[in-house]
């Protein structure tokens, strides 16, 4: 027989994640369990509807990252409707989506993942929030969090048309031009966003890396697993978020494949388990082998940690240095520590701000041309670009009018799902051993396996509950609770 | 007194959006009937974003989905944001990717922003939040006119006195 911990939220309807945890007779780990409600019912809802309108509809689908499905869904447009977006055009969807970046990596930081660290895995768990890393930075830095914020989400207002959900995005192009003023509003943004990036790596800096006890916590076993790792490169093999094709590598960091937008269904297929709604997308040409890690595995990743495996590089000098700081630190490519991922992200934000300030210095982003009208039949687009939570893929196929006949999204956080499996089974199995008493602590250091992907069910379900309420139910070996515990991701 | 109404949901996820179809309602009451300094707007974010939204405004009405327990489908609660830092939160004042709404809001005052002295929360008991589809199941669907009634009663009412939120 076997013990059973649950994690699981105060409703099922809240849309959050629920792990359970299976112990066996000696109370070790015998198997994890990772749960989330699925919605229904997106295809038909869908089906009928003009693909015109899937930049506007699709972004409904998260409260959290619209830009992102905005990005995918109108280059799954110029596809479908084979038309290639002015010059202008594609450098403004790039620069407002750096903005987006910006915002979502710096609030994921300070908000979700710096707690851990700034404040500490073991603080209690009313300490460990922005409001506790405030306490120990300074309030100086919660006020350069939420002017940085503020700051972008107006470049999201001024590029995309709408503070939250934009409406710029259009097969062949973007929806106005920028202008010479807009355009050195937002070049004094793009760097105080590089000033902010670096100082924010100063805080990683500081606060963690030069903490050997949080050095040998990010490399130990526990949260340590090789696998494959998924990002969009350039036509130079670096990080690209906005455009590319998707390259993936193997746990020893050699390129397994790499495929453009149109080839996703011959290197990703879905898999199945009976205890969970969710598909669970692995790599076809190596096989679902169960939630294991390795090369026979087909398990791969795809969040900031995985996208500079993926990659030889980053396309600005300041987050090449630290990408090379980075590997020098870690021992070299590929680096397999799943919380590692949290200094990844903040390499990737300072990348974003650079790139944000190199686009917006470019002559050619106020091109007065950026929108090319659609003359051919649309058939089957598909468009990717890379979520903040990992490769964001779009898939559309209409009729000759542009009704759409079938639709299909691998959405970031979905590509993680398997590996933020293993990463739990890992994390508990390490920690959890025969007489380990269970504490918040201990059970927060089994969050952070999970919480280094940014997981965001908002895609897979909706509901927004906010700090997620989770909850832990250990059960004997006849399935009887002994102990709950329960607290805010 | 400068107020603002969001109306918080999806409006292509069943009964998620019933609090954005309950703000346009009190929108378009508002229209005929005029009350200056009232704006209202929509929103599917969490605590920082909200908490964000509200700086500058005296007075806000949140109008959410939420799912008690035992609670029927199409009950209407008035709630405090205490109720919700204490209780189920409701389904949208408080995010998966950032935080709360109570932690955003300290989080705010302690960087002293200007922020509302009383948040009132107006939320509808819902069925079905997992479907994708514009219309609200029956019971929720006949909430929004004793919601929005609600809302615009309120609004002419003024701020309540009793419960000011502090200490959350």
């Amino acid at each position: 027989m076997m013990k059973r911990i649950t994690i699981d939220p105060i409703t099922r309807l809240e849309g959050h994640g629920k792990i359970e945890i299976f112990l066996d007779d000696q109370g070790e780990v015998k198997d994890t369990h990772f749960v989330i409600p699925e919605l229904r019912g997106f295809e038909v809802f869908c089906v009928g509807r003009p693909a015109e309108e899937m930049p506007r509809i699709t972004q409904r689908i998260c409260g959290v990252c619209p830009e992102a499905h905005h990005m995918a869904a109108t280059k799954a447009l110029d596809d479908l409707y084979h038309v290639e977006p002015p010059r202008a055009a594609k450098k403004l969807r790039e620069l407002f989506y750096m903005a987006f970046y910006v915002t979502d990596h710096t609030t994921h930081f300070y908000a979700l993942g710096g707690p851990d660290f700034v404040v500490g895995p073991d603080a209690p768990k009313y300490e460990r929030n922005v409001l506790g890393v405030i306490a120990k930075v300074g309030l100086e830095v919660g006020s350069q969090v939420i002017a940085c914020r503020k700051r972008n989400h107006e470049v999201i207002k001024m590029l995309g048309g709408r503070h939250i959900h934009p409406v710029a995005g259009l097969p062949g192009g973007w929806s106005k031009a920028m202008t010479k003023a807009d355009r050195e509003e937002v070049e004094e943004i793009a760097r105080q966003n590089v000033e902010f990036a670096k100082f924010t790596l100063q805080v990683v800096n500081d606060v963690v890396l030069s903490n050997p006890a949080y050095v040998d916590l990010i490399t130990s076993d526990a949260y340590t697993q090789p696998i494959y790792y998924m990002g969009l490169v350039d036509d130079k093999n670096r990080v690209n978020f906005y455009d590319g094709k998707v390259r993936v590598v193997d746990p020893e960091g050699k390129e397994f494949c790499k495929y453009g937008p149109h080839e996703y269904t011959e290197h990703i297929a879905e898999h199945v388990e009976p205890w969970s709604y969710l598909k669970y997308p692995f790599l076809k040409n190596v096989g679902w082998k169960g939630f294991v890690p390795g090369k026979d595995s087909g398990m791969y990743c795809a969040t900031p940690l995985s996208r500079l495996n993926a990659a030889d590089g980053m396309a600005t000098p300041l987050a090449q240095a630290e990408y090379e700081r980075f590997y020098q630190t870690l021992g070299g490519k590929p680096v397999h520590h799943t919380l590692a991922t949290h200094w990844a992200r903040v390499i990737e934000l300072l990348y974003a701000a650079e790139r944000m300030l190199e686009l917006v210095q470019d002559a050619e982003i106020t091109d007065p041309q950026v929108r090319l009208i659609p003359t051919q039949t649309p058939t089957e687009g598909v468009g990717i670009v890379e979520a903040p939570r990992g490769t964001l893929t779009h898939h559309y196929v209409t009729d000759e009018r542009g009704i759409l006949t079938k639709v299909n999204l691998v959405v970031g956080t979905t590509n993680n799902y398997a590996p933020i499996t293993l990463s739990i089974k890992k994390a508990a199995a390490g920690l959890i051993q025969k007489g380990t008493v269970i504490t918040d602590g201990l059970l927060n250091k089994v969050e952070m396996a999970f919480r280094a992907y940014d997981p965001c069910f908002s895609c897979a379900t909706h509901s927004l509950p906010g700090q997620m309420p989770l909850e832990v139910v250990v059960r004997d070996a006849q399935g009887n609770v002994v102990k709950r515990l329960s607290q805010h991701v | 007194m400068k107020t603002l109404v969001v109306g918080l949901g999806n409006p292509i996820l069943t009964d998620d959006g019933v609090g954005v179809k309950v703000a346009y309602a009190v929108r378009d009451a508002l229209a005929s009937a005029g009350l200056p300094g009232v704006t209202v707007t929509e929103a599917s974010v969490g605590g920082l974003h909200l908490m964000e939204m509200m700086a500058g405004y005296d007075r806000v009405i949140l109008v959410d989905a939420i799912q008690t327990q035992t609670g029927q489908s199409g009950a209407v609660y008035s709630l405090t944001l205490g109720d919700v830092a204490a209780a189920t939160p409701t389904q949208h004042s408080a995010s998966a990717h950032d935080m709360n709404l109570p932690t955003a809001l300290e989080m705010g005052r302690r960087l002293g922003l200007a922020l509302p002295d009383t948040v009132e929360i107006f939320a509808i008991e819902v069925e079905d939040v997992v479907t994708f589809g514009e219309s609200c199941t029956r019971a929720v669907n006949a909430a929004i006119p004793v919601a929005t009634e609600l809302v615009l009663r309120s609004l002419a009412e003024g701020p309540p006195t009793s419960h000011q939120e502090e200490g959350i």
